[in-house]
């Protein structure tokens, strides 16, 4: 552990080690690093590049069992038909929203969470809180939409309970048939299931945080919320930036499991997702052009939205991904 | 020293394990082959029907539906892999059907057999089977043989795969509806003194009547009416108003004189859901209707509140049987043929048509396809079909002196016990093979549930008192005698294709019903107009002529090429 601390340090003090010219040299000297990261490379070509090729398939009237050559090449006519869909729009609308607020919610909630976690002094209760709240992320989605179906209902739903209980609603809503609740609850979901496994990684960031800092801000009078603030926040700073570049790129993943178990007729305008539309009108067709069309789509808006991040945090003069 | 001998010991011990192992191993192979051999040669010498040796074989089966799997010593299968050689291996279908399906033809993974499926076919990942049959399946050959044409595929005249129901031998009798109706509690029958109830007016009026008068079943809240429609189980909300003109179910069209156009956006649907929308707000129908998933609707079912609803009645059986269970008697339920009114003559029950694109279908990664053809037809002897239909003479059935076959009490609820099926009936051969339906050449019924005598001694005190009362033999009685079917009949059978526009369309149209069927139904009852125009209005967009000229256009080919 200490070892590699101190090779690390040693190799972080060149100032710009890319620079360096490759020679064979180096390259003889670097050979058992190289062949260790060839099946590694061997993996990404494989898996990560290789089945572009099936991207191909957007541009023809696919018909499975056909050989490649038998293919009707039909060019853009299946993303004509995926984008002057009067659903479309609508569909990337909701698409986007529960992204946004699946993606906000969830650093806020996490991030909350954690900087609380850190405060607390007894470490039993730390970890019981940390382990109670991260379990649900080891449910899958169809038990998750059971408990929320189920806790919403009107008949004997703790929610509807609860709240007629403290008077705050005077007759059962019914929570699923409403367009509007729709993206909240949604949110909500995914904020019960996944705080507590997002807060992970920040209290890791938080552990790393030199203690000597926080000393140096008591020395000077600063109570818990002003080291929160000032040392714990800033601290994590380069870790929310990065995390967030990241999860910009999966916004269009709003999912696909919660909106189709708990969606319905009343609110399939809020509901229906870009992926639900492409099973739909893809996978569920046989028409595998247009759901790779669609795969395309989002792969497409997903760089270019990760890039744009990119570039804002290096504007900003903050920590970036690449 | 002593850590080196200990470690020697092990060593040695390891290895005489494998050993062991490895004989033990070979020892069980030569007992089941000697095993089998010995089997072969009695079945053989039993049957004396088939030349070729029985060598144990196995078959990988895909179901495209949630099935369990039968116990490993399964008597029925055991009987099978005895005397014909065949163990089946089968994988049930666990999540998204079109998922798997589109996993399963990406990789052109295909077990020996699987289910039918239009998908499937479309990818040709079924052999065709009209050759084999000739060749090697003399009891297939008969069974079908009034049915050939209906069975070949429309796209290439091939048939891909043999129908699990709808072929008829002998007289059929029928003591069991399990179609699409209006279904009503058997207590609201009783309570309002058996009345015959006819048209849709009637039908709303009892359940309103029953559910003033008993606000709460066993301390529930008493629903009135349910109405499913949840991910591909529509016809709830759907399929209604073509029956109650009096037309059979075609599915999402009514055909007339052989055109057949949607329904959906016409004046009788309006009146369908306006009577919705009047019963919503007399508070009849379940709040929660239109966001339930089916396990929540069971749930209600099973519970005994639910006082009504459109359904088929297979899709509710298990509800059914939970009330059973419960002792619930009076909370099961009668399917009535509703209709408009008095001078329209339901058409609920139809005579049985072919099953098509259901059943099983050999797949062209299977190694020896006349080998499956060969014990699919083994099992079409009358012999196998009551095996597997009755079970094994003297321990699932008796035999009278009049050679009719009855059970014992025993034997019946052994039947329904979902474990002792699993142990003790092949199950899914049963629903998917092709298998006799009707009587057998000794006039017995080719199941228990038709059997007249054992329909009548299975019948509970309470239900005896019903069927008394309106004197009917059986539940099914309360359908009009139906005719004979239209040669293209049923519509909904037919295949719209893979990637048509025709399957868009009817995509869409569902889309639209899910969407704005519920709003309609649930509006106040001045706004329920504006609603439905909205509704029609959207349909209008849809290219509604592309969908109704393909079935027009395979109607006409079906009576084209099915007419005799």
């Amino acid at each position: 552990m200490d070892e590699t601390l101190a090779r690390k340090k040693v190799v972080r003090h060149p100032k710009k080690p890319k620079k360096q010219p490759i020679t064979w040299s180096i390259i003889k000297s670097q050979n058992q690093l190289i062949w260790m990261s060839v099946p590694l490379l061997f993996y990404i070509i494989l898996f990560a590049y290789v089945p572009v090729w099936g991207w191909t398939m957007a541009f023809q009237n696919y018909r499975p069992g056909r050989p490649f050559s038998e293919q009707k090449w039909v060019g853009f006519d299946q993303f004509k038909f995926l984008l002057t869909d009067d659903n479309f729009l609508r569909v990337l609308r909701n698409t986007l929203a529960m992204g946004l607020i699946n993606m906000i919610l969830g650093f806020v909630t996490a991030i909350v969470l954690a900087l609380l976690l850190n405060e607390i002094r007894k470490v039993f209760w730390k970890r019981t809180v940390q382990t109670i709240s991260y379990l649900p992320h080891f449910l899958s989605w169809i038990i998750v939409t059971g408990i929320v179906a189920t806790s919403l209902s009107i008949n004997d739903g703790i929610i509807n309970i609860v709240l007629m209980k403290l008077h705050l609603i005077r007759e059962p809503i019914l929570w699923l048939s409403e367009g509007k609740y729709f993206w909240g609850i949604v949110g909500a979901s995914h904020v019960w299931k996944e705080v507590g496994w997002n807060t992970i990684i920040y209290l890791a960031a938080i552990a790393s945080i030199d203690p000597a800092l926080y000393e140096a801000a008591e020395i000077d009078g600063a109570n818990r919320y002003k080291k929160m603030a000032f040392v714990t926040l800033p601290g994590i700073k380069a870790t929310i930036v990065i995390l967030l570049i990241m999860s910009v790129g999966h916004v269009l993943e709003a999912g696909f499991e919660v909106q189709y178990l708990l969606g319905n007729g009343l609110v399939v305008d809020w509901s229906e997702t870009i992926d639900i539309f492409v099973l739909k009108y893809g996978i569920a067709q046989g028409n595998y052009s247009l759901a790779t069309a669609g795969g395309i789509f989002k792969t497409v808006v997903s760089i270019t939205l990760l890039l744009l991040a990119n570039w804002t945090a290096k504007r900003l003069g903050e920590e970036r991904l690449l | 020293m002593g850590g080196k001998s200990k470690a020697r010991f092990k060593l040695s011990l390891i290895a005489l394990l494998a050993l062991s192992f490895t004989l033990s191993g070979c020892g069980g192979n030569n007992k089941t082959n000697s095993e089998s051999k010995g089997n072969t040669a009695t079945a053989t010498a039993a049957a004396n029907s088939d030349s070729s040796k029985v060598e144990p074989f196995d078959i990988s089966v895909f179901i495209g539906q949630a099935g369990q799997q039968p116990t490993p010593d399964n008597k029925i299968y055991k009987k099978i892999k005895d005397e014909l050689g065949a163990t089946f291996n089968y994988e049930y279908l666990a999540g998204d059907l079109n998922q798997k399906l589109g996993v399963m033809i990406a990789g052109q993974d295909y077990p020996d057999v699987m289910t039918g499926n239009t998908k499937l076919t479309a990818a040709g990942a079924y052999i065709p089977l009209e050759d084999l049959i000739e060749q090697h399946a003399p009891n297939l050959k008969a069974h079908y043989a009034d049915y050939w044409n209906m069975m070949k595929d429309p796209n290439d005249g091939h048939i891909y795969i043999l129908p699990n129901y709808g072929v008829y031998n002998g007289k059929v009798n029928s003591t069991y509806y399990s179609g699409p109706a209006f279904w009503i509690q058997k207590a609201i029958l009783k309570e309002f003194g058996y009345p015959k109830v006819k048209t849709l007016d009637e039908y709303f009026d009892l359940i309103a009547k029953y559910k003033e008068k008993y606000p709460t079943i066993d301390g529930s809240p008493t629903i009135g009416f349910e109405i499913l429609n949840n991910d591909w189980r529509n016809w709830g909300l759907f399929n209604a108003p073509q029956h109650l003109i009096g037309h059979p179910n075609d599915g999402g069209v009514v055909v007339k004189d052989g055109v057949a156009e949607i329904f959906a956006d016409k004046d009788y649907a309006k009146q369908y859901y306006q009577k919705l929308n009047e019963a919503n707000e007399l508070g009849l129908i379940d709040k929660e209707t239109f966001v339930q998933n089916y396990d929540q609707y069971m749930a209600k079912l099973s519970s005994g509140t639910v006082l009504g609803m459109f359904d088929q009645h297979w899709n509710f059986g298990a509800a059914e049987d939970s009330l059973k269970t419960q002792k619930k008697d009076e909370r099961t339920y009668v399917g009535l043929p509703l209709v408009f009114d008095t001078n329209t003559k339901d058409y609920y029950r139809d005579l049985p048509v072919l099953n098509l694109n259901n059943g099983f279908g050999i797949s062209v990664n299977a190694k020896d396809p006349v080998k499956i053809i060969k014990l699919l037809d083994a099992l079409m002897a009358e012999d196998w079909q009551k095996t597997l239909a009755w079970g094994i003479q003297g321990e699932d059935y008796e035999v009278n002196e009049k050679g009719r076959f009855i059970r014992t009490q025993e034997q019946r609820d052994n039947a329904v016990d979902s474990t002792w099926i699993l142990a003790n009936k092949a199950k899914t051969i049963v629903d998917f093979a092709p298998k006799l339906e009707g009587s057998y050449s000794d006039g017995n019924s080719t199941g228990a549930d038709s059997q007249i005598e054992e329909y009548q001694a299975g019948l509970k005190p309470y239900d005896k008192e019903i069927l008394d009362a309106y004197g009917f033999n059986s539940y099914v009685d309360f359908f009009s005698e139906p005719p004979a079917n239209p040669v293209y009949y049923p519509a909904w059978s037919i295949d719209l294709v893979e990637g048509s526009e025709a399957k868009v369309v009817n995509t869409k149209l569902n889309d639209l019903s899910t969407k704005f069927l519920p709003k309609a139904i649930l509006a106040e009852p001045a706004e329920f107009d504006s609603a439905w125009s909205e509704y029609v209005a959207q349909i209008g967009k849809v290219n509604v002529k592309a969908y109704e000229d393909k079935i027009n256009e395979q109607i006409k080919w079906r009576i084209d090429k099915w007419s005799k």
